[in-house]
């Protein structure tokens, strides 16, 4: 089988590195702006929210996140995130079910310890990266390789946060 | 643009993303943990690498004055947002994009992870007004390391690009990929697995 066949279980990260970095020629001259995923979460919660709250519109940061091409073009990549490594993972026979066995290494596997760490994960990932004004993919793909300064230091932070993270909740393994 | 035509671009992004993410196996937990806990390097492979290409990228668009997006420096909220980023990264074992690539895969928790994550924004978005005076003011522009020191993109992107293909080549040679990957692609190797084998434990002796 071929090193980049699609029916491999794994490609070397080196070329997936390169995929992903050879997808900012699309995101600056096709929609002039740089890859990110963070912001489309505004977008879809914004929306989802105004369904009982029509007042979170009349905030200026939301409003801002509901209009235009750009928005839903992010929304659109975060789904296709989805159905790209869907198709991938039937392909290469690393379709998974139920959570990863990593948790039952560092954690727990159980759904009453795994979903609320879950829950909580997310929850404080976005607000971070809200915050931050962006996260691994605007902030650390794309901000590095734009030389921002600001995305050099939320990357930094980014990563001693996790590391404080897992030295503090989990177990070495 | 029309929204039906950056939709369909973002589709088609989107997929290849995803399917560079999930071959990669950086959508992985036991792999996104396993590089918060420094015993397992291929996320940091992925970033770099991705991080050099796009600055080879950049650098050839730069010279035909395509327009670059750097966000705003806004040191405190770099620091702050991004410890919590962080910190939400490891706890849930991915990050805003990786997720949907777990979702894809079939992890049923992520779903629970994308909740957490739109809630999180929605409750960031109504406190958005009253956090911008706290962390959002005192902007010092769009400093990039090229404009602070006056020189041009590719003059700084390039060596920094070649820094970078060093360095992975270093960590490559460290800790080979193949090695890092696991049996079943999760990022669990065998050497992670409970310390039966080094650490023989004489109490709970497996009787197979």
């Amino acid at each position: 089988m071929s090193t980049f066949s699609l029916r491999r279980a794994a490609w070397s990260p080196y070329v997936a590195g390169v995929v992903i970095g050879l997808l900012q020629i699309p995101a600056f001259l096709l929609m002039n702006t740089a890859l990110g995923a963070s912001s489309s979460y505004v977008t879809v919660a914004g929306t989802l929210a105004s369904l009982f709250d029509p007042g979170i519109t009349r905030i200026e940061y939301v409003a801002k996140h509901l209009e235009g091409a750009k928005n839903w073009w992010q929304v659109a990549l975060v789904v296709g995130i989805a159905l790209g490594a869907m198709i991938s993972s039937r392909l290469g026979g690393t379709a998974r079910t139920g959570v990863s066995r990593a948790w039952g290494r560092v954690a727990s596997a159980r759904p009453s310890v795994r979903f609320p760490m879950a829950f909580a994960g997310g929850f404080l990932m976005l607000m971070g990266a809200r915050i931050a004004d962006g996260c691994t993919s605007g902030h650390g793909i794309s901000g590095i390789a734009q030389l921002s300064v600001g995305s050099l230091i939320a990357v930094t932070a980014m990563f001693t946060g996790g590391i404080l993270a897992a030295l503090l909740f989990f177990r070495r393994i | 643009m029309s929204v039906v035509t950056a939709i369909l671009i973002g589709l088609a992004m989107g997929f290849v993303f995803g399917f560079a993410l999930e071959k990669s196996r950086v959508f992985e937990p036991g792999i996104i943990v396993g590089q918060m806990q420094m015993r397992n390097f291929i996320m940091l492979k992925i970033f770099l690498t991705a991080v050099a290409t796009g600055l080879m990228v950049l650098t050839v668009l730069s010279l035909y004055g395509v327009k670059m997006h750097p966000k705003p420096t806004l040191a405190m909220a770099d620091l702050v947002g991004g410890m919590l980023l962080g910190v939400g990264i490891t706890v849930a074992g991915a990050c805003p994009g990786t997720v949907l690539a777990q979702i894809g895969a079939g992890y049923k928790d992520a779903w629970i992870t994308l909740v957490g994550g739109l809630l999180g924004a929605m409750t960031f978005s109504y406190a958005e007004p009253a956090l911008k005076p706290v962390l959002m003011s005192a902007s010092s522009g769009k400093l990039t390391l090229d404009g602070l020191l006056g020189a041009p993109f590719w003059l700084v992107a390039v060596p920094l690009a070649l820094v970078l293909i060093v360095s992975l080549l270093a960590l490559e040679r460290w800790r080979p990929w193949r090695n890092e990957l696991g049996e079943r692609a999760d990022g669990v190797t065998s050497e992670a697995l409970p310390p039966t084998e080094s650490a023989p434990d004489l109490a709970h002796t497996v009787h197979p």
